[in-house]
């Protein structure tokens, strides 16, 4: 089976269920029209539902979390219940064979409950045991991502207000910052000895990234690095339209600075294995590889101003 | 006597414009309170007031000025700077028992008995606004008895609301008492306005429902409804009052850095969140109120002896959830509207609550919201069992229910996954490259707005249901309705795809095109549809009271949701605060500074849910009491009946 295509990925996934569907609608549709074979209703409701779990458990790469797969299984649940029971009639068919079983009134429905009735019990003893069984496995962890920030944060002996700090690199061709410099120039050639100021800059954040950063970000920016996967969460992915296209430049100027340590108490515990980078790079080396990140990945940074 | 005849007809024409003058400039009152601009006046007058004196050179004492935490502006200090607290028996006194906790349930009480009675009246005014101008007398009749049983309702709350308001006093004074004593010291003119106002809306809303028989008739009924107006700016204005103190408490102003006040109780009302909230919290009331009126007409409709009952209760709860959902609608935009406000006020507190400590309870109201949605729809769907003809309707549910869940799925993913360690290498980092995608906001507005969107379109289904157009154009008329939803649904899921390739302020102005393509589906679609729909052929009449039980218990859910949901979301707003009392202002250094696990939180929520929903069925069992046997007349509807807010 065709995985799923770089970039177009959350469309695809919306795409392929809408098939799944109308493949499912026309389907029961043409037996039921054309062939005059109408399948039941509680037959037509299992169906979706274990085509469902079988989409998110396989169909999707990498694997899901179960906490999300329950979250959609019990809203598939939730959808199937509201569509078996808008109507009357149909809520008459679906019920039907459930209620013949309880019934037991011949010896197929009696055979059924009985079978039921010890392998239901069983089933839930089942589900209390695994989850009581103690695990090897380490315990869930809910990590807050975005750490609130504070008002202002000092570095090098500087004050700086990160609602109106701004990067003294993002700056045009006139020496003056503009938010669009980026956008103008991320085609450029950093390597170009004659480019403005601004690329020149992006070329040594870039340098210095790949002297400190890379190794855990990655390269590509991508939280993919050397040393990526012996940290637990891996680092960040700056190329995730979640990370530093959410964030004010002074935001990350403050995480750069400050590291893991730096991480405000209210989030607790942290994960994270970032150092405090201001005890080994200067401020201004700071400023340029968040330049150089913001570049690379053509995400400009947030801003609150009116475009 | 002629000459006083006809003098006696302008009279009356006079008064009638004097009495449509008076209702809307009552109605205007709220607005102009809140407007910030009338408060920097008087902040003006009174520095110019202290300026000249200090000219005439009369002995005026040394005036300590101060400059405002949120206006800038210079004041003179009239108070003591905010007290600095200690964890002992002075500042806050205990029992055996957590105090924040105790203030915690007998607030949450309070407000929503609190909200439950500001919304009713206004429901129950336009309703008897409706019966008084239809023209139809049994359904005038039908209107007045509605609007009626919605304030007999509110009665018995009104009196458990005030009883909440005085335990919810009591309780601060005792077990915050420096806390609240620096409160006083601000707001004490408006706390005492605020009780004249509560004694004002107490005798108008007693007026008002006793004289309800005797005021039935002619002008007088006209008195009564102006009554109503009344009732409602008292309210509104005693509600605005309430909010500026839990408001000022999150977003200072009218005060200095040291908490110092400065004189003017007008600045420290308009806070910068003040207005936000009014607005958020007057709708939500109505959403809140409406919801709990259709709970009683469920619990009604299930106990109903005879089918005339049941039709009266179905009706009722139909009316009910009409209003609710009506008003819920825009309240996904106002809660916008305030986070954007709250954002701008202080990024810190925006990221705590959206992305922050308080960020998985967003998820559980993205849940919540999304079971608002569907349950409507689902009841909207068990009423087109009350029309024959509904099946040519009926068909199209599936596909609607496709598009709900998928959106919901969609709404509801969280951007940071719960997920064991072991989950997250197999995943390869916190998002998910696939469904990751779906957790960022370009991805949840687009959902939110098709879920509104469809749930429009199941409103205008279900209107439709027992009519066949016969207007000429009928044809065209369906060509453009499906143009309008499709346009829509193309606009909206393309804003949101679109929304990934932009930055993120360009991004946030994207939701303005995609609330347009829902309002237009609402007010543009609402009138095709009823256009079409006039002289339309009838199929059968709407059976009232023949619904499913599933719809009422539909309906339980709805209310039960909403409830829950506004328990999270106080919590939520109130906690932001973090370890302040009065934000950045005077800090709390009470043992339970702290923020809750949100399972205690919940815990909690839940508790405050149970509390309010037992003591409602008590008000409940008490409206049921002394009811003299209604006689109901058969009801003959055509029409579906919808109040005006529909179009």
């Amino acid at each position: 089976m065709p995985g799923f295509i770089d970039g177009m990925m959350p469309i695809q996934l919306l795409a392929e269920l809408l098939l799944i569907i109308a493949i499912f609608i026309l389907g029961a549709m043409i037996l039921d029209k054309k062939m005059g074979i109408h399948i039941p209703m509680l037959l037509q409701a299992v169906f979706v539902f274990i085509a469902g779990w079988w989409y998110y458990k396989y169909r999707i790469d990498p694997p899901l979390p179960f906490s999300v797969r329950a979250i959609y299984q019990v809203m598939i649940s939730v959808g199937i219940f509201m569509w078996v029971s808008s109507a009357e009639k149909g809520w008459i068919e679906f019920k039907r064979p459930i209620i013949a079983v309880l019934d037991a009134k011949t010896p197929l429905t009696w055979w059924v409950r009985a079978v039921l009735l010890v392998v239901l019990p069983l089933s839930a003893s089942g589900m209390t045991y695994i989850n009581l069984a103690p695990s090897l496995s380490e315990p869930i962890e809910l990590r807050t991502v975005h750490p609130a920030p504070p008002a202002a944060v000092k570095v090098h002996g500087k004050k700086f207000p990160l609602q109106t700090s701004e990067s003294p690199f993002r700056i045009d061709e006139n020496g003056e910052y503009s938010d669009h410099v980026q956008d103008a120039h991320v085609m450029d050639n950093p390597f170009d000895p004659d480019g403005i100021d601004y690329m020149q800059n992006v070329k040594e954040g870039g340098e210095i990234f790949f002297q400190n950063c890379h190794f855990c970000h990655g390269d590509n920016l991508n939280g993919r690095g050397l040393y990526a996967f012996a940290f637990n969460p891996i680092p960040a992915n700056f190329t995730d339209p979640g990370t530093l296209a959410q964030l004010q430049e002074t935001f990350v100027f403050w995480r750069v600075a400050k590291g893991g340590p730096g991480l405000p108490r209210e989030g607790f515990p942290w994960a994270s294995a970032m150092p405090p980078w201001e005890q080994h790079l200067t401020t201004e080396e700071i400023w340029k590889v968040i330049l150089f990140e913001y570049w690379h990945t053509k995400y400009p940074p947030r801003t609150w101003g009116e475009e | 006597m002629k000459r006083l005849f006809e003098g006696g007809m302008r009279n009356k024409q006079l008064l009638s414009w004097v009495a449509v003058v008076v209702i809307v400039g009552a109605l205007l009152l709220p607005l102009v309170i809140s407007i910030p601009l009338l408060a920097q006046e008087f902040e003006e007058a009174a520095l110019e007031q202290a300026a000249a004196e200090e000219i005439v050179g009369e002995e005026v004492p040394v005036q300590q000025i101060g400059r405002d935490v949120h206006y800038g502006d210079e004041g003179i200090v009239q108070g003591p700077p905010a007290p600095v607290t200690s964890d002992n028996e002075n500042d806050y006194p205990r029992y055996n028992f957590e105090s924040r906790v105790i203030i915690w349930v007998a607030t949450q009480q309070h407000l929503y008995y609190g909200s439950f009675v500001l919304a009713v009246p206004i429901f129950v005014m336009i309703i008897e606004f409706i019966g008084m101008v239809t023209k139809d007398r049994s359904m005038a009749k039908k209107y007045d008895t509605l609007a009626y049983d919605f304030i007999k309702i509110s009665i018995v709350a009104y009196s458990i609301t005030a009883i909440l308001g005085g335990v919810l006093v009591f309780t601060f004074m005792i077990l915050y008492p420096t806390f609240w004593t620096y409160m006083t010291k601000i707001f004490h003119p408006a706390m005492h306005v605020y009780v004249l106002l509560f004694l004002a809306e107490s005798g108008t809303l007693y007026i008002y429902y006793y004289g309800w028989e005797a005021m039935k008739e002619g002008l007088l009924k006209w008195v009564h409804l102006t009554m109503a107006v009344f009732l409602n700016v008292f309210g509104t204005v005693l509600m605005m009052l309430a909010n500026s103190w839990a408001t000022f408490m999150m977003s200072p102003a009218g005060v200095d850095a040291e908490g110092q006040y400065l004189g003017n109780v007008w600045l420290a009302v308009h806070n910068h969140l003040w207005n936000p909230v009014n607005i958020h919290r007057l709708l939500g009331n109505m959403v809140f109120g409406g919801g709990i009126v259709a709970a009683y007409a469920a619990y009604r409709f299930l106990s109903a002896k005879n089918d005339e009952e049941r039709a009266h209760y179905d009706w009722m709860g139909y009316v009910a959830m009409f209003i609710a959902v009506a008003f819920l609608i825009p309240l996904p935009f106002a809660g916008y509207y305030l986070m954007r406000e709250v954002y701008a006020y202080r990024q810190q507190m925006g990221i705590t609550l959206m992305g922050g400590l308080l960020a998985w309870l967003f998820i559980i109201q993205a849940v919540l919201i999304g079971a608002l949605f569907l349950t409507t729809n689902y009841y909207l769907w068990q009423g087109m069992e009350r029309m024959r003809g509904a099946e040519r309707y009926q068909k199209y549910i599936k596909y609607m229910t496709f598009v709900l869940i998928v959106c919901f799925l969609v709404w509801l993913t969280p951007h940071t996954m719960v997920m064991t360690p072991t989950e997250l290498k197999e995943m390869g980092g916190q998002q998910h490259p696939v469904v990751g995608n779906y957790g960022v906001m370009s991805a949840k507005n687009g959902a939110v707005n098709i879920i509104i969107t469809t749930t429009i379109l199941s409103f205008l289904l279900y209107q439709r249901c027992n009519k066949i157009p016969t207007v000429s154009w009928a044809r065209y008329g369906n060509i453009a309705l499906w143009m309008l939803f499709g346009g829509a649904f193309v606009n909206i899921i393309w804003l949101a795809i679109y929304g990934y390739y932009i930055p993120a302020n360009v991004r946030v102005g994207l939701s303005v095109p995609q609330v347009v393509s829902t309002l237009s589906c609402l007010f543009i679609g609402t009138a095709i549809n009823l256009l079409m729909m006039r002289g339309a052929k009838p199929t059968g009449p709407v059976e009232w009271g023949k619904i499913s039980v599933r719809s009422q218990y539909a309906i339980f859910m709805l209310a039960t949701s909403f409830t829950w949901m506004m328990g999270l979301m106080g919590y939520i707003r109130s906690s932001v605060r973090l370890h302040w009392h009065v934000n950045e202002v005077m800090r709390d250094n009470s043992p339970w500074a702290f923020t809750h696990t949100i399972g205690f939180a919940a815990n909690m929520i839940s508790f405050n849910v149970l509390f309010f929903w037992v003591t409602l069925l008590f008000v409940f069992w008490l409206g049921t009491l002394g009811t003299k046997k209604v006689v109901v007349e058969k009801v003959r509807v055509v029409t579906v009946p919808a109040p005006a807010t529909s179009h």
